[in-house]
């Protein structure tokens, strides 16, 4: 594998912000395919760290930082998208549930989302049920990813699970759950489709829901 | 010595002599729905009013069993009195902080009359009720917040996770340092007022920042903050801390309240001799999801492992069944 794409995969990893644009301006001056910037480098890249955090060799900061590189690498490249090939893998609505106004999680979930390629609509906080209904009518998204991280908000999440499958909307998106209170068991019990851990584990569940689709 | 809950929790603080069984402590909120209509008060009021406050915390010894009465419920006492916005929610919702005054990390004043201020006035008078009607009977927690928890409510908790990424040491420290005082100047009025107990939550939490983030930014200024605060502090962190126990333990605080993904016996056995530790039913899914019986099983695990003072990991979720709580008042009853 080409060298330059190594050393893009090491600013990320090392969260080298002021050698990232650089490198990858070089990796297109060399000819590579810009797609092959995304898949090799950045995308390669986020999946090292994402695997170091779930392994708590880095946590939120570092992350944090990370994600920030990757998004400048990702600006630097996206524009020599041919049309054809910008077409993202799948789009995601992202949301924490009403009375949740914790962020963080989901944040660095669509951080990675992005960075693998996905396209993502951030609903933002607090988003109600009737709010969220709307806007996956409207954006038809593969799918949607909703955080709590408050255990107050946990019934919130059951709730919009339940409507989903009540207007039939669970033929056309799937869902994935998430954040600290919420377990693999927890999203089971509420007719979830997938949970990731963490936003490692969240990618790998997107790729496979979509995948499926 | 006699079993009363003021001795059971402050010999148990102090790993002193073991009266009739352990003692049930509550260093966070025990509020939800089933006390808030037993007692007749609710939230918002009793973020507020005084009265109220101290009515709803006495609630936790009288209807449900607990040793302790502890009368603040929001983590956004300080942040209001430090300007920034808070909503102060409602019946099923906790407060939360709206606005961060300091995002751009400008420098940060603590008002000289910060203890009088409306949200930290009302924790200090709701103390004093407490003491008034309990004092010497029933061990009365305060709480405060650390500087680590303050610059995520001046600053924006992923602002400020993002500096230290950053390695924006010189900005962080700063930060940190500005706000020590309120920290140090809330517990002291808390202990002035009537606090037998203060409880300093600062999170670090453990998924969110490292040890060596602890290590570095933070444990300085907890011992900075355990030397000028002289009463009894428990410390509060949320998330799996089993890898910096050791460290809040070196910190110099008297107990650590620790969640239930910190082993019970792994954690007497790394810190035990050093530091009282309380906790550590699970919340999510055990006291909010579980049976009593759950809950029973987790307190007596607790129990039997050397934790010395029970009770929820944290503040507990507001739809928490109250026979949950009151299982683990049973547990505790039943003796070592």
């Amino acid at each position: 594998m080409s060298d330059i794409l190594q050393q893009i995969r090491d600013a990320i990893i090392r969260r080298k912000r002021g050698e990232i644009q650089g490198l990858v301006e070089t990796a297109v001056k060399e000819g590579i395919d810009p797609n092959g910037i995304i898949d090799n480098g950045l995308i390669a890249a986020m999946d090292v760290v994402g695997q170091q955090f779930s392994d708590s060799e880095i946590f939120v900061p570092e992350m944090l930082v990370s994600a920030l590189t990757m998004k400048m690498g990702l600006d630097v490249v996206k524009p020599l998208l041919k049309s054809d090939n910008a077409r993202p893998r799948g789009t995601i609505m992202m949301a924490t549930v009403k009375g949740d106004m914790h962020d963080i999680g989901k944040n660095i979930v669509i951080m990675m989302l992005e960075g693998a390629g996905f396209q993502v609509v951030d609903l933002g906080v607090d988003l109600t049920v009737e709010k969220l209904m709307e806007q996956i009518e409207s954006n038809k998204p593969d799918l949607v990813g909703l955080s709590a991280l408050l255990t107050t908000t946990m019934p919130e999440m059951r709730r919009a699970v339940q409507i989903l499958h009540e207007r039939g909307l669970n033929e056309k998106v799937k869902v994935m759950v998430g954040g600290a209170p919420v377990s693999a068991s927890f999203a089971e019990e509420i007719g979830a489709d997938g949970y990731g851990a963490d936003a490692a584990e969240a990618v790998e569940v997107a790729r496979r829901l979509i995948s499926d689709l | 010595m006699k079993s009363t809950p003021y001795n059971l929790i402050m010999s148990a603080l102090y790993k002193g002599m073991k009266g009739d069984r352990p003692p049930a402590g509550n260093p966070t909120s025990i509020v939800c729905h089933g006390l808030m209509d037993a007692c007749g008060i609710s939230f918002p009021e009793a973020h507020l009013n005084p009265e109220a406050m101290a009515e709803l915390a006495l609630a936790g010894h009288e209807i449900l069993g607990f040793d302790t009465v502890m009368p603040e419920y929001s983590v956004d006492q300080e942040a209001a009195a430090l300007g920034c916005e808070i909503d102060w929610g409602d019946r099923d919702r906790m407060p939360d902080t709206k606005f961060f005054p300091h995002a751009d990390f400008s420098d940060v004043t603590v008002p000289e009359n910060f203890v009088e201020k409306p949200s930290i006035r009302v924790v200090l008078d709701a103390l004093s009720i407490l003491r008034r009607h309990v004092g010497g009977k029933v061990a009365i927690i305060g709480k405060v917040m650390g500087p680590w928890t303050l610059s995520y409510h001046v600053a924006g908790t992923q602002n400020f996770l993002l500096q230290i990424g950053l390695e924006e040491k010189e900005k962080v420290g700063k930060m940190l340092r500005q706000l020590m005082p309120a920290t140090i100047a809330s517990a002291r009025a808390q202990f002035q007022a009537g606090a037998d107990i203060v409880v300093l939550a600062d999170h670090a939490t453990g998924n969110l920042v490292g040890a060596y983030h602890y290590e570095e930014y933070l444990l300085p200024i907890h011992k900075e903050l355990t030397a000028a605060i002289e009463g009894p502090l428990i410390l509060h962190v949320c998330g799996n801390c089993m890898d910096r126990l050791e460290m809040f333990a070196d910190a110099g605080f008297d107990g650590y309240h620790f969640e239930w993904q910190v082993d019970a016996k792994k954690a007497v056995e790394k810190v035990g001799h050093r530091m009282c530790l309380v906790g550590n039913v699970n919340n999510a899914e055990t006291l909010y999801q579980g049976t009593p019986e759950d809950v029973y099983k987790q307190a007596r695990y607790a129990i039997e492992a050397g934790v010395d003072i029970i009770g929820p990991e944290c503040a507990i979720p507001l739809a928490t069944p109250m026979e949950n709580l009151k299982a683990i008042v049973a547990a505790v009853h039943e003796g070592y």
